[in-house]
């Protein structure tokens, strides 16, 4: 360490007068807080669940059996936890079309106003509560959609996705993830929209001037920029999905019995719908499942998450 | 009246050492201007002189800078007291755009919780000193931003004079501006120079001919640290200077 | 005197260049499909199947058709991207519209004076729609949600503070924890609440536990555009206030804080319509009630969505009636906050303009 480095002094702007302190001592109890907030929300959880993880063991995961009217109850989620997955990537499945056509069309076709109507549009859907889309999904899409999945039945049914052991189209999976596409639309919708708007427009003209069509310049250029972070974008939304409780509540039939792949039969899952359904006449026991089960639905959107936070991070430096 | 000394003073950012040893002696009441190529340290450096060098996160400092004698890092120093003697204007405009114009001028009486018995007075020499008072004296209570860039810079000025500080450091002002409005900023200058130290920082060597009777030379060569080439008169810098390396500079053979 | 505007030559953006012919040829792309599909549901084919098996296919046919006489080969994959994306996004709004339209239709019968003043004290699920109403659910939403609100907006606008103002150690902790609280399911956080306090005999089902319950689903929200409006406000603006010999809650307070207003007001307007539909941690901690209850500290209470997912749940038709018309409640409370939520966007260029 030579001479001057040794006289190095490491400069902090620290608040000096006593006003000053308070104003950073509040902020920092305000993060504090917010800390103290979640840790306890993660203790808490974990302390009601244990009991629960401890009885069933690993079965209580990946187990199909629900019966709190024998000794001992047995609480496995497995359905449900599979349902939960399945309608979100079914979800995922009809809204990402959608929500980078509706990006597409703002940025790159739509005029500055219409552009702007649109994306008032696209907001409005997204600030519509869940259970307003719930009614609409149990009152007006359901039958719609039970004559859809009717169709795709019997001119598909020979594919086994599309077949249906039971017979009775209305309240499956299908028309679940159609309710959940519907919420979840925006929100890819809007991050994709703010993906491509900064996009760097000379590119995409100089493409187009090039000669290379639309088409290309989409997959060329376009496509490849905004790759990563479309998809944080479309995890992002995923996470939301798999939360959702009331709209998929309404419109899907609860069956502790792995549906693996039947998507138009009424037989399917959610760990959150299961979580309101039981809770009514829940015992306390059985309340220390649904916490858990609670937990365990939490741990996986906080992985689908982390990838999403980390994946947009990578692919949009420029936010923070 | 008041010193203002830098000794020895050395900065880095993390574990990068920008400046070297630097030792100037601003004499009061006098025009300094502090010349050098693009990222000799000559602004990181004029930010050590009000304390804002420590915003950024991980500087460091060694040496010391002296106003009236006292270490302005000194433990028991408030950087507040520091930045109320020793004002600063910036290279970019930063009007508060909240505020009206005399809502800017008084801004700093505001954000340090003073009183003035006579603000409309305040205003208008404020503004007369930083000789924009003509332009702006019917639409004082117009937003700031109506401004355009080169009357947003002079009420900036007025801004930090309101405060009446001891030292203005003015860190490239014109950089942003026209011509004719930095020719305005130019007369400012002069005509404030009578009763306050001025430093100022520009990248236009003919300017500091125009308004500076001092002139301080940095450089930073080939990833070291910058460093005080010379310092002397600034007809002295310009015309016959001691150290090669500022002969080429001013003779525009580099930078 | 300046000189005449010179004109763009036609050629400068020759991607954009349509000629007549061209634009006869867009036109017979679009109305030759839609006259097709038309006729298809005419002879009695159901509209879903017409659009997927008579108009998109023709549609796409004629734009390829079209695109290739345009633009050559790379007309035809042009044409299909565009054909495409119109569908897909046309599909969204298909979806939109129903949605706000059927609440508007159902839900208008039974708007009237009684259902908003009225409670659901002594109706029962085939009671008229000329009796009772939401009143009591009206006022319980709105205690419930501003209770949520005076805790979190102070809560996350200072988290904000402290991770955009300040340098402090733990941002990134904080950060990480907002962000994975943004994850939490709403009815994991009613259950929460649940086992912490009525579970557990602490209390019976009240107001104020439901309120704790939005509490974990605002924060993130409001902190995270808190966050986003104050990072927006200039470093130049601090500096500037700092230099003038500000302290630093001063700068704050009268520089940093009037430039991030705008941005402010919207988180937390974002922030309560995250929670105004919340459902299922209601159901859990406030329950439900029939009368009014104007005390969130004491007994159970009645919010909007919860009253919704009562009568939702029955299916007679006077009670999906009276889910409609909530529906529509909520849905008007939402455009109201929405709307206010772009006013204050758009403010924030119109104050540069004209201040007194």
């Amino acid at each position: 360490m030579s001479e001057i480095e040794r006289e190095r002094r490491n400069l902090r702007a620290k608040p000096f007068s006593k006003a000053d302190r308070r104003f950073y001592r509040t902020a920092t109890w305000a993060a504090n807080s917010s800390i103290v907030l979640v840790s306890l929300i993660l203790i808490f959880l974990g302390i009601r669940s244990w009991p629960a993880f401890q009885s069933q063991g690993v079965g209580f995961v990946f187990g199909s059996s629900w019966n709190t009217s024998v000794e001992p109850i047995v609480m496995q989620i497995g359905p449900m936890l599979w349902g939960s997955i399945q309608i979100s990537l079914l979800g995922l499945l009809i809204a990402v079309p959608m929500a980078i056509s509706i990006a597409y069309f703002i940025v790159f076709m739509a005029n500055k106003t219409i552009g702007r109507i649109v994306t008032t549009l696209v907001d409005l859907l997204a600030a519509l509560p869940s259970i307003v889309l719930g009614l609409w999904g149990l009152l007006v899409f359901s039958p719609v959609a039970e004559g859809w999945a009717t169709m795709l039945n019997q001119a598909l049914g020979f594919i086994p996705i599309f077949a249906s052991n039971s017979g009775n189209l209305l309240r499956s999976p299908f028309i679940a993830s159609w309710v959940v596409a519907v919420m979840i639309v925006p929100i890819i919708a809007s991050v994709t929209r703010e993906i491509f708007s900064q996009l760097d427009r000379e590119l995409i003209n100089a493409s187009l001037a090039l000669g290379a069509g639309r088409w290309s310049t989409f997959r060329m250029v376009i496509m490849p920029t905004s790759f990563g972070g479309i998809i944080g974008g479309i995890l992002l939304a995923m996470g939301r999905a798999l939360g959702e409780t009331v709209a998929i509540f309404f419109v899907l039939n609860l069956v502790f019995d792995y549906n693996w792949f039947q998507i138009l039969d009424a037989k399917g899952g959610s760990v959150a719908s299961m979580i309101l359904a039981k809770f009514g006449e829940a015992s306390p026991a059985e309340v220390s499942g649904l916490m858990a089960a609670g937990v365990v639905l939490f741990v996986v959107t906080l992985v689908v998450n982390s990838i999403a936070s980390y994946i947009v991070a990578k692919a949009q430096p420029w936010r923070r | 009246m008041s010193s203002l000394i830098a000794e020895d003073v050395n900065v880095w950012f993390g574990q990068r050492h920008v400046l070297k040893d630097v030792n100037l002696d601003f004499p009061s009441n006098e025009v300094t201007a502090l010349i050098g190529p693009s990222g000799c340290g000559k602004s990181t450096f004029i930010r050590t002189l009000n304390r804002m060098h420590e915003l950024i996160p991980s500087a460091g400092l060694g040496g010391r800078v002296l106003l009236d004698g006292t270490d302005i890092y000194d433990a028991g120093v408030d950087p507040v007291d520091v930045r109320l003697r020793v004002g600063m204007v910036f290279q970019k405009p930063n009007p508060f755009p909240t505020m009206s114009i005399r809502e800017n001028v008084l801004s700093g009486l505001k954000l340090s919780n003073r009183k003035v018995a006579n603000a409309a007075e305040l205003v208008e020499t404020s503004l007369r000193r930083a000789s924009i008072w003509n332009e702006v004296k019917d639409r004082l209570n117009d937003p700031a931003l109506s401004l355009s860039g080169g009357q947003q810079q002079r009420l900036c000025i007025a801004r930090s004079l309101a405060m009446d500080p001891e030292i203005l450091l003015m860190d490239e002002p014109c950089s942003a501006l026209d011509p004719g409005s930095t020719r305005r900023i130019e007369e400012t200058i002069l005509e404030l120079s009578d009763d306050m130290t001025i430093i100022i920082v520009t990248h236009n060597m003919q300017q500091a001919q125009r308004v500076s009777t001092r002139t301080a030379f940095f450089l930073a060569e080939d990833g070291n640290p910058g460093q005080v080439v010379e310092f002397g008169m600034t007809d002295d810098v310009f015309n016959k200077p001691v150290d090669s390396r500022t002969n080429d500079y001013v003779n525009g053979h580099f930078g | 005197m300046s000189a005449a505007p010179v004109a763009r030559p036609a050629t400068a953006e020759p991607w954009k260049q349509i000629s007549s012919t061209s634009r006869l040829r867009i036109a017979l792309a679009i109305l030759l499909p839609l006259a097709l599909g038309v006729t298809a549901i005419l002879l009695g084919l159901r509209f879903e199947l017409a659009l997927l098996f008579v108009f998109m296919p023709s549609q796409l046919i004629m734009g390829v058709i079209a695109g290739r006489g345009i633009s050559g080969k790379r007309g035809q994959s042009d044409a299909i991207l565009q054909v495409l994306v119109m569908f897909f996004g046309a599909a969204v709004f298909v979806l939109l519209i129903s949605v706000v339209w059927s609440v508007i239709a159902q839900g208008w019968p039974a708007m009237s004076w009684q259902f908003f003043s009225q409670n659901n004290v002594y109706i029962s699920s085939t009671t008229s729609l000329e009796y009772g109403g939401v009143g009591h659910a009206i006022i319980g939403t709105l205690l419930v949600v501003f209770l949520s609100t005076v805790v979190t907006v102070p809560l996350g606008v200072a988290t904000a503070v402290y991770l955009t103002e300040t340098r402090g150690k733990t941002r990134s902790v904080v950060r990480t924890l907002i962000q994975a609280l943004s994850g939490l399911p709403s009815v994991v956080s009613g259950l929460f609440i649940y086992a912490l306090f009525i579970a557990s005999g602490i209390t019976q089902y009240v107001g104020w536990a439901g309120s704790l319950a939005l509490i974990p689903l605002m924060l993130p929200t409001v902190t995270r555009v808190a966050e986003e409006s104050l990072i927006l406000v200039p470093q130049e603006l601090r500096n500037g206030a700092l230099a003038l010999g500000a302290p630093a809650w001063r700068a704050f307070a009268f520089v940093t804080l009037p430039a991030a207003k705008s941005g402010l007001l919207t988180a937390v307007l974002l922030g309560i319509a995250r929670i105004i539909g919340e459902t299922a941690p209601l159901l859990i901690t406030t329950f439900a009630a029939d009368s009014t209850n104007p005390n969130v500290f004491n007994g159970p209470i009645a919010t909007l969505p919860t009253y919704l997912y009562q009568f939702a749940a029955t299916g007679y038709e006077t009670s999906i009636q009276r889910a409609w018309g909530a529906a529509l409640v909520i849905l008007l409370l939402v455009a109201v906050l929405f709307i206010a939520a772009r006013v204050m966007t758009r403010t924030k260029s119109a104050s540069k303009k004209g201040r007194k």
